[in-house]
């Protein structure tokens, strides 16, 4: 049985479909994956099947997380910024200047790349919050305020402002 | 007033509604917050609405063919012999395509199976008709495969070749001769694993144009159960479906490709 990096392959367009609502924009995201594909295959023989449980799928998702990261620390850098996890606090308050309502993709722009993450992952790869913790590498307490702060910015910023809102009730699934 | 005080969800149980991670014990208790308190209520159900605002973004990505230069980046290990016939094929299959990127716009019609091209959709059609059967499943059997090769390949006017995949536990059965939409041949090969789990793999000499407008990227179409993996190389158009995991049904494609002519 051939068990070699080819299995990345299926994987490709989940990866690009991440990449993309990451970065926001199509090439910059082909970028991404191309070098999540190429680290993974570097390091492929570090990679064990099952052994954090999340399979190869989680295991290129957070090497793309890895270099995504990097990428927001150089780009921070040069715009002198000290930190990443500081990036939506006041100075890029996202409430403050938002006279217009956003379209969720122009909001899922502004919002701090961290939080953008967990909101991602939870939300569009439907990993459990265990699984996210695990990718990221972060106690599944962050990821939890992370996500309770992306979705609260992400309201913010599609609804136009704090006031109440009178709209659809809640519709309840059962 | 309740006669007996609900306790109110914590903001992570909230959430964990939303992502269907809560609980099962405590859903139906949240819900029934959730309907008397209004100002929750609404905040959940914007989280409800961004999680399928989301997962709507950007989902034709997933159904859009990869790009050579990403599956090209899929490097064989050193000491593996796994991708190099894949790599290599790719390479080759950029020669003849020179925007190997397909056209000029990202977006790939909607219904993916409109998209097909007429192979694809042969390949499908004869894997669902020919696999099932059970006296008849090839026209001339493994046991003159040597005939079977040149048969086709002299239909087909371009040598063809059936693939050893019996590394991966797959065996030649045979193959047959198919019509084509267009009227021309088509070369079916079948093989079987030791459970009787079947694979097909459709060859079509095309149309240089149709090469060159269908080519240079791999795809996976599936509908059903059944998945296909198709390509093109040179003028041959391949098509390998089989009702198995995409995983496994890629290992099969890269030992086809590695034995491309």
């Amino acid at each position: 049985m051939s068990a070699g990096p080819e299995q990345t392959l299926v994987h490709i367009p989940r990866l690009r479909r991440y990449a993309r609502l990451l970065t926001g924009d199509a090439s910059r995201a082909d970028d991404l994956v191309q070098d999540t594909l190429e680290r993974a295959c570097h390091k492929w023989s570090l990679w064990r099947p099952g052994v954090d449980g999340s399979g190869l799928r989680g295991w290129l998702f957070s090497l793309m997380h890895n270099l995504y990261l990097n990428q927001v620390r150089d780009q921070l850098h040069d715009r002198q910024a000290s930190d990443i996890e500081g990036t939506d606090e006041p100075s890029h308050d996202p409430f403050a200047h938002t006279p217009e309502r956003l379209d969720l993709e122009q909001a899922l722009a502004r919002l701090n790349p961290l939080l953008r993450e967990v909101v991602l992952l939870v939300c569009v790869e439907e990993l459990t919050y265990a699984e996210t913790a695990s990718l990221l590498g972060i106690p599944i307490g962050t990821v939890m305020s992370r996500l309770s702060r992306g979705r609260e910015h992400l309201r913010h910023l599609t609804e136009g402002g704090t006031e109440a809102r009178s709209g659809p009730r809640l519709k309840i699934v059962t | 007033m309740n006669p007996v005080k609900p306790t109110p969800p914590s903001e992570a149980e909230l959430h964990a509604w939303v992502d269907g991670q809560l609980d099962p014990g405590r859903t139906g208790a949240v819900t029934d917050w959730l309907l008397q308190h209004p100002a929750d209520a609404e905040r959940v159900q914007s989280w409800q609405s961004q999680r399928q605002g989301l997962q709507a973004m950007q989902r034709g990505v997933l159904d859009e063919p990869i790009p050579l230069a990403l599956a090209r980046a899929i490097r064989p290990q050193p000491r593996r012999y796994g991708l190099q016939g894949l790599v290599a094929g790719l390479l080759l299959a950029t020669g003849f395509a020179g925007g190997w990127w397909w056209g000029p716009g990202l977006s790939q019609p909607a219904d993916q199976r409109a998209a097909l091209p007429g192979f694809v959709q042969e390949a499908r059609v004869a894997h669902a008709v020919y696999v099932p059967e059970k006296r008849h499943p090839v026209e001339v059997g493994a046991q003159e495969q040597a005939h079977l090769v040149q048969w086709l390949s002299r239909r087909l006017g371009t040598p063809v070749k059936s693939p050893d995949l019996q590394a991966e536990h797959f065996f030649l059965m045979g193959g047959r001769l198919l019509p084509g939409r267009d009227g021309k041949p088509r070369a079916l090969f079948m093989y079987e694993d030791g459970g009787g789990q079947r694979v097909t793999l459709l060859v079509s000499a095309l149309d240089a144009e149709l090469s060159t407008e269908a080519g240079a990227a791999f795809r996976f179409a599936h509908v059903g159960s059944t998945e296909t993996f198709y390509w093109v190389e040179g003028r041959l158009g391949y098509a390998l479906s089989g009702d198995l995991p995409r995983e496994q049904l890629a290992r099969l494609a890269d030992a086809v490709y590695r034995q491309l002519p």
